[in-house]
């Protein structure tokens, strides 16, 4: 049984990822009165795309060609070692909330570099503006971890979990605060609005995007796969670690029904957030950005102040 | 009263000529720029066109028109020059900004030099054209391929400083718009810099006119800019029309108006929903693009074509509106109506929406005056240009007409705004003409015209963006000699770059759309 656990712990995330975006498609075109596209559109996109010829531009170095791997693996990576349904996975001990930040960045970082790397004015475009947010937006990160560090008196994140699933109530201020500092980041990091638009078709006023713009085929889809990747596990994060109720300690049929039906409800809220906003905000403007992500700061700082 | 306004304008010792609306006169060289200025600055006259006719052929020399519009007369005054044995006139482009990029044109496509013009390059051509070919004239055979030439790159503005970069952007583009390249000199997300360079969609049209039979040169003419098939067209025909002294039905005339408005609301909701979308506020642009979808769909049956082409006809229309047709129509138009009010009251309570409209893409006001903006983005300026009022035709005269939108700023809230106080407009109209349409006919039944000879005519239609212009010049045979097309982007492309500068790049998607401006009716 616990192989299966194991296995699931490791690809439950690329599996799922591409469902988590087509659901929030989905919501958002009924939000707009519209029909949208089915839920498992996306699953189809990246088929089509991983069967499509590739153009790579002459300028391109190796890591151009490496990134998408590169940043594919930092997700699948980063997704095995966080709380998924069961707290006595196998990948417990490599939960730690340091590694898990700074192993997305180098995902962050080799992204930001693919996007230089062909000297388009776009894809610099693309690596600065990332840069900036990314920058800016590690801070909320690392605050609304740390308030649960402190809350729980451990970096583990499933420690984290295991405590707050037991003490959480005493400190259920700081965790909320917490909690919409660590949101704010997750649409930062994930290139949701009002930062940046997934949809957009405008080439000028990209961030993500930007960077992905001279890729195609294979390494497109697997770009792509990635950021759905990542969306997935900042949501699991924050659905599991600021809210860890319904996590599984030991394995019974029914703590398991439970744990599956009240992620999948707490996963179900985040998209229907996410699809909220992107469907009654306007994108902000470049330069209020950092406003948004000092607001998450802030709300962390705040947080840490109330922990007694 | 009327005679004696136009006459008083024409210069003592000259001898005016007046077919239908528009009034001509030759100028001497030496007095062009009196004249001109007189009217444009003392009388303050729009300039609606320059634009040159090659009749050398005829024994005339090439000849260059100024032409103006009188407004609230419904008149027209064109002093003309003629150079004879010469292709040199003097500049009025460092006098009368609106003449710098006329002037650039007459001297690519005719090869006649403006002198003391400050920029002289040539437009919408680019350096793989050879210099010394001039297709506007007439010894240039229309289906000639000249070479390829290597002439040098075009010299763009540059910007030095330290900081300072480049970014070249288009012509081919991320999503699926027309092409033109944008040059940008930024320091780090600033505009300090912006030079559009377009001339990639240019078709030769204008010399297609005059080779053309005539049904097609109408069908020419709703191509020129598409999404205005049939306010190009109408204006086309309008001006055929005086040529030929055919007097239009009156039930026609109504039901241009209809037609006319329909491609407005069709257009204004489009973009008011690609506002919206460029600045990520996803529900009014969906609940637009549904809006403008019921007005192509009601096109498409009131006339079986969703963009109303071969809907206009010289003499009148080709599509009828019968009664039940109508009463559809009304109660249609009611219903989006009363959706457009939900719609914009949601998007006027958007505070997100509207941080990124207001103070986004300013035009300082002397600059857009300067270079004659017309249609939605001179209404944002609180400049009350609109040719159905200033020019009455079909039968706007005999229509309730709204006033103007007035706002000062010219930034992208004031372009949306123009656009979503006229969209109501345009229903009212619509719906007051349905009313008050008679019965009749609506086409002359023969297909035979016949043009007065060696006469000029012109005809003005206030399109979605702004005025649209043709000139009409026919020869000693009544043949038509010349067309000439100006779109209104012609000149508001002119004051984009102004509109993006000091604005970050990220926002420069959000104000080309706010003017939404044509690439194909630019570069003809």
């Amino acid at each position: 049984m616990h192989t299966f656990f194991d296995i699931l712990q490791i690809l439950l995330i690329p599996l799922a990822s591409p469902l988590i975006t087509g659901v929030i498609k989905k919501l958002k075109a009924k939000f707009q009165n519209r029909r949208g596209a089915s839920v498992f559109q996306p699953y189809r996109d990246l088929w089509k795309l991983f069967h499509k010829d590739e153009v790579i531009s002459q300028d391109a170095s190796w890591i151009f060609r490496l990134a998408p791997c590169i940043v594919f693996a930092v997700t699948l990576a980063v997704g095995a070692i966080i709380p998924l349904i069961d707290l006595a996975t196998f990948a417990a001990p490599a939960g730690d909330l340091l590694t898990v930040i700074y192993i997305s960045a180098i995902g962050t970082f080799f992204l930001a570099l693919a996007g230089l790397d062909t000297g388009s004015a776009f894809g610099g475009f693309g690596s600065s503006r990332e840069m900036t947010v990314s920058a800016l937006a590690e801070g909320g990160l690392l605050f609304s971890f740390l308030v649960l560090a402190l809350v729980a008196g451990s970096a583990n994140l499933f420690s984290i979990a295991d405590s707050i699933l037991t003490t959480g109530n005493f400190y259920l201020q700081p965790i909320v605060l917490a909690g919409i500092g660590f949101f704010i980041v997750l649409l930062a990091e994930n290139g949701r609005f009002p930062f940046d638009n997934p949809a957009t078709h405008l080439e000028l006023t990209m961030i993500h995007e930007a960077m992905l713009l001279e890729y195609s085929g294979r390494r497109l889809a697997l770009m792509e796969w990635a950021a759905a990747n990542k969306l997935f596990v900042f949501m699991t994060l924050g659905a599991n670690l600021f809210f860890p109720w319904g996590l599984m300690h030991t394995f019974s049929p029914g703590a398991l029904a439970a744990a599956v039906v009240i992620f999948l409800l707490k996963i179900a809220a985040l998209c229907l957030a996410i699809a909220f906003i992107e469907s009654t905000i306007a994108k902000f403007r470049f330069f209020r950005l950092p406003d948004i992500l000092f607001v998450s700061f802030t709300l962390n700082i705040v947080a840490i102040g109330l922990i007694k | 009263m009327t005679e004696q306004t136009a006459d008083s304008i024409i210069p003592a010792g000259h001898q005016a000529e007046t077919h239908g609306q528009l009034t001509v006169f030759s100028v001497h060289p030496a007095e062009l720029e009196t004249v001109v200025l007189h009217l444009y600055r003392e009388r303050q006259l729009p300039l609606l066109m320059i634009t040159a006719t090659d009749e050398r052929v005829e024994g005339r020399g090439f000849r260059i028109w100024y032409i103006f519009g009188i407004p609230g007369e419904n008149r027209f005054v064109a002093p003309f020059l003629c150079l004879d044995g010469t292709v040199e006139f003097p500049s009025l482009a460092p006098a009368m900004h609106e003449a710098w990029a006329y002037e650039r044109r007459i001297q690519t496509f005719f090869g006649l030099r403006a002198v003391g013009h400050p920029h002289p390059l040539p437009l919408i051509l680019h350096e793989n054209w050879p210099a010394d070919c001039y297709p506007l004239r007439k010894d240039f055979g229309w289906r000639t391929r000249p070479e390829s030439a290597q002439g040098e790159p075009y010299p763009f503005q540059k910007v030095a400083g330290e900081g300072i970069y480049e970014i070249p952007v288009g012509p081919v583009h991320a999503g699926i718009i027309e092409p033109g390249h944008f040059r940008f000199s930024v320091a780090g997300e600033e505009v300090v810099h912006l030079e559009p360079r377009l001339g990639y969609t240019h078709k030769g049209s204008e010399k297609l006119f005059e080779e053309l039979p005539l049904p097609d040169k109408i069908r020419l003419s709703e191509k020129i800019s598409g999404d205005s098939s049939f306010s190009h067209c109408l204006a086309f025909c309008q001006a055929l029309e005086a040529l030929a002294g055919t007097s239009v039905f009156d039930r026609a005339r109504y039901l241009r108006v209809i037609y006319a408005e329909l491609e407005r609301l069709a257009n204004h909701l489009g973009d008011l929903g690609a506002i919206m979308v460029d600045a990520g506020f996803n529900f009014g642009g969906a609940q637009c693009s549904r809006l403008r979808e019921m007005i192509m769909q009601i096109n498409e049956i009131l006339t079986k074509s969703r963009f109303l082409r071969g809907v206009c006809a010289i003499g009148g229309v080709t599509k009828e509106i019968a009664s039940e047709a109508a009463a559809r129509l009304t109660s249609d138009l009611l219903r989006i109506k009363e959706d457009f009010s939900g719609v914009m009251e949601v998007a006027g309570s958007s505070a997100s929406l509207l941080n990124r409209l207001i103070t986004t893409g300013e035009v300082p006001m002397e600059i857009a005056r300067e270079h004659g903006v017309v249609g939605i983005a001179a209404k944002a300026h609180g400049i009350a240009s609109d040719a159905r009022r200033d020019y009455p035709y079909a039968a706007y005269d005999r229509l309730f007409f709204p006033t103007a939108f007035a706002q000062a700023r010219g930034d992208v809230y004031d372009r949306f705004m123009a656009r979503a106080t006229e969209v109501p407009d345009s229903i009212t109209i619509i719906l007051t003409a349905l009313s008050a349409m008679p019965p009749g006919e609506i086409k002359p039944p023969s297909p035979s015209f016949s043009f007065r000879k060696n006469a000029q005519a012109l005809g003005i239609v206030e399109g979605w963006r702004g005025n649209i212009v043709y000139f009409v010049r026919t020869d000693e045979k009544g043949e038509i000699s010349r067309v000439a097309v100006r779109d209104p982007s012609f000149l508001n492309w002119t004051v984009l770059g102004y509109a993006a500068t000091g604005d970050i790049v990220p926002d420069f998607p959000l104000i080309n759309k706010s003017f939404n401006l044509s690439y194909s009716g630019n570069d003809l």
